[in-house]
């Protein structure tokens, strides 16, 4: 094993009758020397079942989601696609981040951009002291005309261990709590009232033991469509 | 986070992606009494992706040490 791989790992969603393009590595190069050593695909199903698995050819410039999944997502709902990538910690100085796009297939809404969860490593050790805590995750919402209700997308990309997630959504003042258990590879949508005792939503926190892939999302009434899917940010110390 | 009686980590796989430590490395370190092996002290501290399969892993794996402390140790 070379001194200088790496690896990331890192987690979407992908649900039926979107069209869902993952750029396998954001500003690549002109010369694509920035190229991913080897990037393989795994997909799961809410309840941490593995539904499919596919190697992807790192010379791609970006993976077509839908033409791989919507056959499995319409049998199985929304499931966790994973990207397990292997790089050279010396052509990538951080992290190679995949981002994405997410359209409804019809819809005349903008396609939202967004960087993908990214869960395990990408954080290499000559870092050492780590300065923030990154498995507390927060997202402080702007209400735009669009969303009419809200959710958070967690995922445990735990191999073995299972992981309770706590989500509190905050109305002013008040604050509601939930906890959500995954088992390895599982996955849910939360769902977030708008309002609560006449205030309305104003931010989500999520806090577990260790780091989930994570997704804040709003959906448009009553046809569901996404209208945000951005991931959650981290607290800083 | 629960452990219980789960599947059996295979060796190739890595464990910790920040630090680049296999199950295997981990699984060795701790039957020899070694951990943390040098360079590998972070592992788990730093996305903390890890850290659940770490603490099942090391469940498994710990060979006990020490003697159980007493209420009166």
């Amino acid at each position: 094993m070379s001194s200088s791989l790496s690896a990331l790992l890192s987690a979407t969603f992908y649900e039926p009758d979107y069209e869902h393009l993952v750029e396998l590595v954001h500003q690549r190069d002109p010369e694509a020397r920035r190229r991913l050593l080897s990037l393989d695909l795994s997909v799961f199903g809410a309840d941490g079942k593995l539904l499919l698995e596919h190697p992807v050819d790192t010379r791609d410039e970006t993976l077509d989601l839908g033409a791989l999944l919507a056959h499995t997502a319409r049998q199985h709902g929304r499931v966790m696609a994973v990207f397990d990538a292997r790089y050279d910690a010396g052509v990538f100085p951080y992290r190679p981040h995949h981002y994405a796009y997410v359209h409804r297939k019809g819809s005349a809404t903008p396609a939202l951009y967004y960087a993908v969860s990214a869960a395990l490593g990408g954080v290499p050790d000559r870092i050492g002291d780590m300065s923030r805590l990154n498995n507390f995750d927060a997202y402080v919402f702007r209400r735009g005309p669009h969303a009419a209700r809200y959710s958070v997308m967690l995922g445990n990309l735990g191999r073995f261990a299972s992981a309770e997630a706590q989500v509190f959504a905050y109305y002013g003042a008040e604050r509601v709590e939930r906890t959500i258990a995954l088992g390895p590879r599982a996955h849910a949508e939360v769902a977030l009232a708008p309002e609560h005792g006449g205030q309305l939503l104003t931010r989500v926190e999520t806090k577990s033991l260790f780091r989930l892939a994570g997704y804040v999302v709003g959906r448009r009434e009553p046809s569901g469509e996404l209208v945000l899917f951005d991931h959650l940010f981290t607290f800083f110390k | 986070m629960t452990t219980g009686a789960g599947p059996e980590p295979q060796d190739a796989l890595i464990l910790c992606y920040c630090t680049m430590l296999t199950v295997g490395e981990f699984r060795r370190a701790c039957a020899a009494g070694r951990w943390p092996l040098p360079g590998k002290e972070n592992t788990g501290k730093l996305c903390t992706g890890c850290l659940g399969d770490v603490l099942y892993c090391l469940e498994r794996f710990e060979t006990p040490t020490r003697a159980p402390l007493s209420a009166t140790s």
